[in-house]
């Protein structure tokens, strides 16, 4: 461990700059919060038309502006700027346990590589939900963009903020805007509960964070990152318990906050919220607060190893787990969801197995084409009257007016399935080539395991393409026709318009150029520029388990059947995918009857005969953690209801109480048990009392 | 006449003059001397110089009341004390303001009753004798009472009787310290004193056995009224049945005058045997968090499940205390302060709703967003911020207990303030972060959000009131989501404030947690001996 310490002082404990000079950059933090404070009243006062969207689009797109701006003059150190104060504490002699949390940002250039994607994808969806959302401008229009608001604002607080507690507050912060934002259609039971659930699930992981910080608090005495880094470099690495805990309780909060096993089960239920919410907040930003935790307090992991294997198995497990489940649904939502699931899965793995600059790359390419997906998904949505099941859709590449969209969802699919020279298959090829290229055995079966992950998301993703754009017209329109006049007789599927098409095009040449980094590098072999961005930051690269200092390129690492371990990650994901799809395309567009009848056979077939059902039901999760964690804690609280009520309260309060009462007949006619004459009584001893006092008082005076 | 005075006799000055006049006038009488009030405590808070020295500060010098036994008529605050005064004052004119649709009958007793309460509690926070910080104490009882008595609801009779019954059984431990203290001390030294700074010094000078008998029978009485684990069982009952500006009052300031008393007299008065009883207490509070936290979960009367949940914060407001060390202190007032603005504003609203639709049955109510998002918007507010959502106030006082509770043990703390708790004490109690977002949001979810579901009876008259809130209710729950906006965003201000009089009251405790912890050391040493 000590060369990884050394690399780990000399990156991350340099200097860390006060940048007073760029304190204009605590308007990214101001300017949503000022628009989300403006959009409330607009609810609230009932502010009819596109007010909302307008403040929220301008206040995003100056945030953005000013991420960009600040990217052009990027110090080399993280700089840390001190906007005001929140919440300080200084006791004793010793600064050891000074409470320090003020209002203060703390930039390097992860932070600035996460506030890039954030900003810019929250601006263009924000502008996308401005149409998508036009059908609400009398009812929750207002509403919508101040959860927004609430949203960009707490995650700019996650990402830029410079200590836990500000992270801590972005993180709730976030948790709220998505329980705004998911109940958005209150009416809704299963939308309420979806929120409600998003927000308990959620909390489950942030009470891992409150604990992961305050026992960072008390292990290394600040939670500033400006001070926290080069304590804990200084830390001696032999970490007692308390210290070895930190990481695992860090992790439960990515768990819940990125939806891994076995906090994952709030993220599929979340997309009964708007579709740009999903895609901003469920696919694209909020759900990597987990990898930008853990990335960023990635010095804490390293004096932990261990802790970093669990990540990594948890990773791995997730991508498999959600993409088995995504095969098996029928909800197009629904799809995107799990696969979000996996693929966050990949990042996580990336982080595991040390290849942060991997996980990173991987969220940063993920966060365009899976907005892009949802996008598509939310156009298709929004012009058949919410029909989102993939039994009911098809063929809709011949439908006027969606040519555009079905081309853009073929892009986002063959970038999901991380087709060769796509942005995904650069990124997710870096950690899968980690895993495969490891030291570590059970690193390596994980790298396996994506591997055969890739597989099956080439599948599931071209099974939605295929049956949902391509083959022949078909289609049936859902229930919530917005237009009154839109009667199913005479149902036309209306194409969007430019408020939707422009932001759907910039995020797909967004998604296109996210490969750009991955091209440089394989081919004019220049640093790719994802790495370059982290590098100097916390998250810092090569310092993980799989090799001693160099992961970047595999290089020293295992051969994986006799290729180096890039090469056979490439090689081998292509592969895979091809399969996957060539299998979508048999059995989803060519013979669409075969998919029936597979399924058919499958169920007939002893032993696997439950497999394709129980997929279908989410191998039955949601379930088991109801039976086995809800129910017991419901009526482990009846039971105390009943305790409380007639055992404490009716057996010994009120046996206690009526004890005296046999006693008390003597003084009956005083306490005659009305209730009125208790406290007449009392009143009248205490007056009684008091004019006794005066009465001293004036006899004292004399 | 000082500002002090002012809080007190300006309330009941209103009481009489309520009685005199024609009943359509009580509810502005009260309004403008409850205004008065806060004038005069705001006018004490902007130079006010306990903030800086954390002692008590006094506009004038005790006047002898009975000097035969040292009572005198003195009124003071330190930066506490002033706070929860601050506290009361700001709520008591939004209660009567509040009450103005909601109390139809007898209104000229109820406002006058109000009135009483509030100089009450105001002469509580403000004594700096123990007589006379227990006259008032107890003497809230007695107008409590009669609200509950007279304006509560169904069960208004027996819920009245338990309330009295139960915290007067716990006064009494209370008044016999302070008396037994009064006693020993002019025993001791021949002087008849109850000031409580004068008693405090000589509680410290007593032996631990001695301190460890005093402080259960203290902080034992004051925790009825907080009320701790397993002396509860009044709370549910009487918040339920009093009429909303009871419920607000008891909930805001009436349970915080229980943790105001182990702040300011059982905790410095024997600080062996606080230090002593702390594990005990703690184990308490913290099985209390996950206790009240299920069984809110389990409530379909809204008010109810408001009224335990309070059982659950205060809990941790006191596990706050027992820390020992200023970030626990500081965050436990600061919590106390908090958790009677968002409790306080969440009767309210409930109390709003009930006007309207005379139920407080959560199956009976739903999706009422549609019909009120005005109320709905506050609603909510207020709820996150009692489930300690950053940003709002709960959250600065709950993470402060809970920090201070996690680094109060011997091992890594700063060597200045051991402490007898530790994380294992924190964790336990934060799982109610967990427990209080289940059931806040459940309820949420029912009454706010959903397919709107109104009770049908044509049993009551129309309130008269509009579908959404009225001018006059959003001016009554306005100042409180300011509150809890402005405490939750620039805690600073309030927090440095509180730190010198919380620093000041922990002057005792480093020394006698460093010998308790030696002790305990030496105990294990020997015991590991004697078995070698």
């Amino acid at each position: 461990m000590t060369p990884m310490l050394a690399l780990v002082s000399s990156d991350v404990t340099t200097a860390v700059v006060d940048g007073a000079a760029f304190s204009w950059l605590g308007w990214t933090l101001a300017l949503p919060a000022i628009s989300a404070v403006l959009c409330t009243l607009c609810a609230l006062l009932k502010v009819p038309g596109k007010l909302p969207a307008m403040l929220t689009v301008a206040s995003l797109g100056a945030s953005f502006a000013l991420v960009l701006q600040f990217y052009q003059q990027m110090p080399a150190t993280p700089i840390t700027i001190h906007l005001a104060e929140w919440m300080s504490f200084s006791w004793g002699p010793t600064d050891f346990h000074a409470l320090q949390a003020p209002l203060a940002l703390y930039i390097d250039r992860l932070t600035v590589f996460w506030m890039l994607f954030v900003t810019g994808l929250g601006t263009l969806i924000a502008l996308y939900a401005s149409e998508y959302m036009e059908a609400d401008v009398k009812s929750g229009y207002a509403r919508f963009f101040a959860g927004v608001s609430i949203f960009l604002f707490s995650m700019t607080a996650l990402v830029m903020g410079g200590n836990l507690l500000l992270l801590y507050l972005g993180w709730e912060g976030v948790g709220l805007a998505s329980y705004l934002l998911i109940g958005y259609y209150y009416t809704r039971p299963a939308a309420v509960a979806a929120a409600k659930k998003a927000f308990i699930v959620n909390r489950i992981g942030d009470l891992g964070l409150a604990l992961g910080l305050f026992l960072t608090w008390r292990c290394y005495g600040t939670i500033e990152f400006s001070e926290l880094f080069s304590r804990i470099a200084s830390a001696p690495s032999n970490a007692p318990w308390d210290e070895a805990l930190i990481p695992y309780l860090f992790m439960l909060g990515a768990f819940g906050k990125s939806a891994q096993i076995p906090l994952y089960v709030w993220l599929p239920d979340a997309m009964e919220g708007p579709t740009p919410v999903s895609a901003l907040i469920h696919a694209a930003t909020m759900v990597t607060a987990g990898v930008y935790l853990i990335a960023r307090m990635y010095p804490i992991f390293l004096v932990q190893p261990d802790a970093l294997v669990v990540v990594a198995w948890v990773g791995g497990s997730t991508a498999l787990l959600a993409a088995t489940i995504g095969m098996a649904q029928f909800d197009l939502k629904r799809v995107w969801a799990y696969s979000t699931i996996s693929q966050l899965g990949y990042m996580f793995l990336g982080l595991g197995v040390g290849t942060t600059f991997g996980a990173c790359y991987h969220t940063f390419t993920h966060a365009f084409f899976k907005a892009l997906l949802f996008l598509t998904a939310g156009a298709v949505m929004h012009g058949f009257a919410g029909q989102l099941d993939l039994r009911h859709l098809s063929g809709l590449r011949r439908v006027p007016g969606f040519r555009l969209v079905s081309w853009l969802a073929l892009l986002g699919c063959l970038w999901l399935a991380a087709i060769p020279f796509s942005a995904a298959y650069f990124s997710k090829d870096t950690i899968l080539a980690t895993a495969l290229g490891s030291d570590r055995a059970d690193f390596r079966f994980l790298g396996w395991m994506g591997l055969f992950t890739a597989g099956l998301t080439a599948y599931y993703t071209f099974r939605i393409w295929f049956r949902v754009f391509a083959g022949p017209v078909h289609f049936v329109p859902g229930n919530d026709s917005h237009d009154a006049d839109h009667a199913h007789a005479k149902f036309h599927p209306h194409g969007p318009r430019w408020a939707i098409r422009l932001p759907l095009i910039l995020i797909a040449i967004g998604a296109v150029l996210s490969g750009l980094p991955g091209y440089i590098e394989t081919f004019a072999h220049k640093e790719n520029w994802a790495q370059w961005m982290i590098a100097g930051s916390s998250a810092v690269e090569g310092a993980g388990l799989s090799h001693g200092g160099h992961a970047e390129h595999a290089d020293h690492g295992h051969l994986v059947l006799g290729m180096d371990a890039h090469k056979a990650a490439s090689l081998l994901s292509g592969i895979l995918g091809a399969i996957g799809i060539g299998i979508a395309f048999w059995i989803h567009l060519a013979r669409r009857s075969a998919a029936d009848s597979i399924r058919r056979t499958i169920e007939h077939t002893p032993l696997i005969g439950w497999i394709p059902r129980a997929a279908e039901r989410k191998w039955y999760v949601d379930e088991v953690y109801h039976a086995a964690f809800r129910m017991p804690l419901w009526m482990t609280a009846h039971v105390l209801h009943f305790i409380d009520k007639h055992i404490v309260d009716a057996g010994v309060v009120d046996g206690i109480g009526r004890a005296p009462a046999s006693l008390g007949r003597v003084f009956r006619p005083l306490y005659g048990g009305a209730l009125q004459s208790y406290a007449v009584t009392m009143a009248g001893g205490i007056g009684l009392i008091l004019v006794w006092l005066v009465w001293n008082w004036v006899r004292g005076v004399h | 006449m000082s500002a002090a005075w002012i809080t007190i006799l300006a309330p009941l000055l209103g009481a009489l003059l309520i009685g005199l006049s024609p009943a359509k006038a009580a509810r502005w009488i009260a309004l403008s001397v409850s205004g008065v009030a806060l004038a005069a405590i705001l006018q004490l808070v902007m130079n006010f110089p306990g903030w800086k020295s954390g002692l008590f500060e006094s506009e004038a010098n005790p006047v002898p009341f009975l000097p035969e036994f040292g009572i005198t008529l003195w009124l003071g605050y330190d930066s506490v004390a002033i706070m929860l005064a601050l506290l009361n004052a700001v709520l008591v004119p939004l209660c009567v303001l509040g009450s103005f649709s909601a109390i139809r009958e007898r209104e000229r007793e109820y406002y006058a009753w109000f009135m009483v309460l509030s100089a009450s509690i105001m002469l509580a926070f403000a004594s700096r004798d123990a007589i006379l910080f227990y006259i008032g104490y107890e003497f809230t009882l007695v107008p409590m009472v009669f609200l509950i008595a007279i304006w509560g609801g169904p069960e208004r009779k027996s819920a009245a009787t338990k309330y009295f019954l139960y915290t007067f059984f716990g006064s009494i431990f209370v008044l016999g310290a302070i008396l037994w203290l009064g006693v020993s001390m002019h025993a001791a030294t021949g002087v008849w004193n109850f000031d409580i700074d004068a008693l405090i010094a000589y509680g410290q000078s007593l032996p631990a056995s001695t301190q460890w008998w005093l402080f259960l029978c203290l902080a034992g009485g004051f925790a009825v009224k907080v009320p701790i684990f397993q002396l509860h069982t009044w709370l549910p009952l009487a918040h339920d049945q009093a009429p909303t500006g009871g419920s607000v009052i008891l909930a805001g300031t009436l349970l915080k005058l229980g943790t105001y008393g182990i702040f300011r007299i059982a905790l410095p008065c024997a600080p062996e045997g606080a230090v002593a009883l702390a594990p005990f207490f703690a184990v308490l509070c913290v099985i209390a968090v996950v206790y009240a936290s299920l069984i809110c979960w389990v409530q379909r009367d809204v008010k109810r499940l408001i009224a335990y949940s309070s059982i659950g914060h205060l809990a941790l407001c006191v596990l706050g205390l027992f820390a020992f060390n200023p970030i626990g202190a500081e965050g436990s007032v600061y919590y106390m302060v908090n958790h009677g603005i968002s409790t306080g504003a969440l009767f309210l609203c409930i109390g709003m709703v009930y006007e309207r639709y005379h139920t407080k049955d959560m199956e009976r109510l739903g999706g009422l967003v549609k019909r009120m998002p005005i109320w709905a918007f506050f609603m909510g507010l207020f709820t996150f911020a009692s489930l300690g959502l950053p940003g709002l106030n709960g959250f600065v006082g709950e993470v402060l207990c809970l920090m201070g509770t996690f680094i109060a043990d011997s091992g890594s703390t700063p060597d200045n303030y051991p402490g007898v708790l530790g994380p294992w004490y924190a964790t336990v109690a934060a799982s109610g972060l967990v427990l209080a977002a289940m059931y806040l949001l459940i309820m949420l979810g029912k009454i706010v959000w959903g397919p709107l579901t109104e009770p049908h009876d044509d049993h009551h008259a129309p309130s008269g009131l509009s579908v959404d809130l009225n001018w006059r209710e959003i001016g009554v729950l306005a100042p409180l989501a300011v509150l809890c906006l402005w405490l939750g965003l620039a805690p600073g201000y309030v927090l440095s404030n509180l730190e010198p009089a919380c620093t000041r009251m922990l002057a005792p405790f480093p020394a006698i947690v460093q010998a308790h912890i030696a002790a305990d050391v030496q105990t294990a040493h020997d015991s590991e001996k004697e078995q070698n």
